[in-house]
């Protein structure tokens, strides 16, 4: 059944193909497929290319990691209420809202184009995600394995690592997926605002601003390739490992 | 003579001025099975939450093994508890269930591995070892969750109605089968149940419970001797003698015979 999705969803992708050539014959912006396909394998090959890549990829997941991590501790503290939850609930709607484009500038003109700022601008946009989606989980939290929990007398530890953890790891899945998402989006923004001079922003800002159509179109091929392996080849494979219990209903 | 386990003393709780168990008085001798029935809205709830240490009572006092729960500084007992619906915990296999409890009741780790081999061997479900609970059947489950009390081997074991969710066949069956694995293991159980067969054919006594805020109404021991037949004569004739007395404890009616 799943690898009847799986081609299904190459399927998908593959006729991004006929639709390229129709945009190539029917416009004047959209590169020449075959001579997109013939540079290929020397952009793929470059090892100037896989520098890039790597930069974006060691940008979007320092700052998500950093983004789960904090917007995990965010929403525990969050849950247990009181003061800390007054403290800190106006820091997370604020985050939420903020434009990305806002956050971007405000990274930029802080940390000046440091490689810190890219991981600070991920995690700021990411981690009120992660927090909102996992004080749902938290606040549904199933109180029976609580309470079977409290008369095995398993420490808190053992409780948060063996019980609470795995019954939101649903929730923090969920966020993950839209965190991860929007971390690509960020990223790129940020290296083109702050005028990277690595990364995937930075490649595509530069093609445009010297017309460099097919090289726009590598680049973009790549970026799609690049997020589409980490989701399909690295969060579901992770997500179906964690919740492979599930299958055994 | 065989020693108390369990002591609750004049036991009372109440919730917002109301009364939920008043007065409540009965002790459990080691290896004895106690089946506890009370009407629905009686106080069995509140009753087991103070025996397994999740409520405070208002006056009154639990000892278990001579130590009393709840007083500052005493660490509570180990105990092992059935539960309605079981509760294991569906992302572990059955093993890994068990070696949670193991693991928090201090167990050292080189017995882990003989104490469940032998209670799974016990409870006829060493072939599920590794098996996710949702595979299991809700008799299975139920072999699991007792496994997982008796691992431990705890001072005492409570039961809140864990045969209640099976079909009456599987039930059938896991009566029997309980009833077999307690004696095998002579652990100290409280048993609570809303069916009085079940109740006597489990029990060596039988604590009936008046309606809330919950006393004892009446304890009596159950002389048939074991194995039991669910189905024996004997069981349905004190069923029958309960029920009559409780009738008007309870506060109900006989059902009318209506003409069809």
């Amino acid at each position: 059944m799943m690898r009847r999705h799986l081609w299904w969803s190459v399927l998908a992708v593959t006729l991004l193909v006929p639709a390229w050539f129709a945009g190539f014959h029917y416009t004047n912006f959209v590169g020449d497929p075959m001579e997109v396909a013939g540079l290929l394998p020397g952009f793929l090959s470059s090892a100037e290319t896989w520098i890039n890549v790597g930069v974006s990829v060691a940008r979007v997941f320092g700052g998500l990691a950093l983004g789960v991590a904090i917007g995990i501790a965010t929403a525990f503290a969050i849950h247990r209420g009181g003061l800390v939850k007054n403290t800190l609930t106006p820091y997370v709607t604020v985050a939420l809202r903020t434009p990305s484009a806002i956050a971007a500038i405000v990274a930029l003109s802080i940390f000046r184009g440091a490689e810190i700022g890219y991981l600070v601008v991920v995690a700021y946009i990411t981690f009120p995600y992660v927090t909102t989606s996992l004080l749902e989980g938290l606040r549904s939290s199933d109180r029976e394995l609580d309470q079977m929990a409290k008369i095995y007398k398993l420490s808190m530890l053992s409780h948060i690592r063996h019980v609470l953890a795995p019954f939101v790891a649903p929730y923090i899945f969920a966020a993950l997926r839209n965190a991860h998402a929007l971390a690509w989006k960020i990223i790129v923004v940020v290296e083109i605002f702050g005028a990277a001079t690595l990364g995937f922003g930075i490649q595509f800002s530069h093609a445009w601003e010297y017309f460099q159509i097919l090289e726009v179109h590598l680049w973009l091929l790549l970026f799609m390739a690049v997020v589409l392996f980490a989701e399909y080849c690295v969060l579901r494979p992770a997500e179906r490992r964690v919740f492979r219990w599930r299958d055994a209903s | 003579m065989k020693d108390t386990v369990v002591r609750v003393s004049d036991l009372g709780v109440t919730y917002a001025g109301t009364p939920a168990i008043a007065d409540l008085d009965f002790s459990v001798t080691r290896g004895e099975f106690v089946s506890v029935v009370g009407p629905s809205g009686c106080g069995k709830s509140t009753m087991l939450n103070v025996l397994s240490g999740l409520l405070e009572p208002t006056y009154g006092s639990v000892s278990v093994n001579g130590r009393v729960l709840y007083s500052s500084g005493e660490p509570l007992p180990r105990l092992g508890y059935v539960f309605q619906t079981h509760r294991l915990l569906p992302w572990k296999t059955v093993r890994q269930n068990l070696e949670l409890v193991l693991s928090a009741a201090g167990v050292p780790r080189q017995q882990w591995s003989e104490r469940i081999e032998r209670l799974l061997d016990v409870l006829q479900i060493s072939e599920f070892a590794e098996t996710w609970p949702m595979r299991l059947s809700g008799g299975q489950r139920l072999r699991v969750s007792i496994a997982r009390a008796l691992v431990i081997e705890p001072s005492y074991i409570l039961m809140d109605e864990p045969l209640s969710t099976l079909d009456e066949v599987t039930a059938r069956t896991m009566r029997q089968e309980l009833s077999s694995i307690v004696a095998k293991t002579g652990s100290t159980v409280i048993f609570v149940t809303h069916s009085i067969r079940e109740a006597v054919f489990l029990a060596d006594r039988l604590i009936i419970l008046t309606r809330g805020p919950a006393r004892v109404f009446e304890e009596r021991i159950i002389d048939i001797e074991r194995p039991r037949l669910y189905e024996d004569a004997r069981i349905g004739q004190i069923e029958a003698e309960v029920v009559e007395k409780v009738l008007g404890a309870w506060g109900l009616d006989e059902p009318r015979k209506e003409a069809v």
